[in-house]
């Protein structure tokens, strides 16, 4: 055998040899472009993932400012829907007035078969320097609000003052029941 | 600039975290309660009083207090640091128009740790009156009453930090009611 052969391809070839070139020739090197399309794409797709995880942060952020400003909207009043239905008690309603807001007051709400509520104390309203600076538009709202607000405060320690007496009366019944057993 | 790219993205997935988390905790301790639900009462009530009054209606109409009369002085004094005032009220000709889980969608948003039960009443005859703060330590956030009578549902929401010592003060004034609350003593039921 020609070692030269194996060196440079120079002198008598041995025959297994080129046999085994044959047989490993079908593996040689042959200068083709780059496909990476198998393994490269999932890595392209990573490449977007920022992208989409800013998008979403800012869905996210918008939703959550879409759901804060619904949430908002319902806290902001709109006296239309400040209301109080009764045919009786619109009658007796009429008109609102500064000055007779809290005989309004006395009468809302009105239930027959309760005990009569009691009478509103009269009070003349002077125009405070912070009253006087509103507009026309404001001083509306402002009565409505404090009708509103008169009516809530009523409504409130009405309840508040049945709960205390209901409470009491429990206690009472409560003691009067350990006297009996006792 | 791939590292870039991965802290840029931690950040804002964290900071959309954070966001969500506030918007959560902020939700749960508004001491607000939703009343909306019940509006398909009005139909069947003889008497409805929705109120909703905001910080800004609320300090609109406290304009309207005159400081030199004492009364309203203190009316004036006990609503300028609230946020919102919330009623509604119906009134029935007949008993049973509202029913309990009315009732129980108030309830199931009075619980704890964010309210405290203050009283509670229950009669087979007259219904069921409890009452209801919002607490954040010694603070107080909030008031709820909730009243479940035969023929009358009521249920008031006032956001804020309601002094129940200048409400017992106002005792007796523009037509309210003595509520028989001593100052700094707040009872349960069970304490008395």
């Amino acid at each position: 055998m020609n070692e030269e052969y194996l060196w440079d391809k120079s002198g008598e070839p041995d025959p297994e040899i080129q046999q085994l070139e044959q047989i490993l020739g079908a593996l040689r090197h042959q200068p083709k472009p780059l496909d990476l399309s198998d393994e490269v794409q999932p890595r392209s797709r990573n490449r977007y993932l920022p992208l989409i995880a800013i998008a979403a942060t800012l869905l996210i952020a918008m939703i959550a400012g879409a759901l804060w400003l619904r949430v908002r909207s319902k806290t902001v009043p709109q006296l239309n829907n400040v209301r109080i239905e009764s045919p009786k008690r619109q009658q007796d309603i009429p008109n609102i007035d500064d000055k007779k807001t809290n005989d309004i007051l006395a009468t809302v709400p009105g239930k027959p078969n309760r005990e009569p509520r009691p009478k509103v104390k009269e009070v003349k309203h002077s125009r405070t320097l912070e009253a006087s600076n509103m507009t026309a538009v404001e001083r509306q709202q402002a009565l409505e609000a404090k009708e509103q607000l008169m009516i809530a405060l009523r409504l409130t320690s009405e309840k508040l003052n049945l709960a205390h007496r209901k409470a009491q009366g429990a206690s009472e019944n409560q003691i009067r029941n350990q006297h009996k057993v006792g | 600039m791939k590292l870039l790219f991965h802290r840029i993205t931690r950040a804002l997935l964290i900071s959309a975290l954070f966001v969500i988390a506030a918007t959560i905790t902020t939700h749960a301790q508004d001491p607000r309660i939703r009343l909306a639900h019940l509006d398909h009462l009005a139909t069947k009530a003889s008497e409805t009083v929705d109120v909703n009054i905001d910080e800004r209606l609320i300090q609109l109409a406290a304009k309207l207090f005159n400081d030199k009369d004492e009364d309203e002085a203190k009316i004036k004094k006990l609503v300028n640091g609230l946020k919102g005032i919330y009623v509604k009220s119906f009134e029935f000709d007949d008993e049973n128009a509202y029913s309990p889980a009315d009732v129980d969608s108030i309830r199931s948003q009075l619980k704890e740790p964010a309210w405290s039960r203050l009283v509670n009443v229950t009669s087979k005859r007259d219904g069921i009156v409890e009452v209801y703060l919002a607490l954040n330590g010694p603070d107080v956030l909030g008031l709820a009453v909730l009243s479940a009578e035969p023929k009358e549902l009521t249920i008031v929401n006032i956001v804020g930090p309601v002094d129940l010592e200048k409400l017992a003060k106002l005792e007796g004034n523009l037509g309210i009611p003595d509520l028989g609350i001593q100052p700094g003593k707040h009872k349960t039921k069970n304490e008395q």
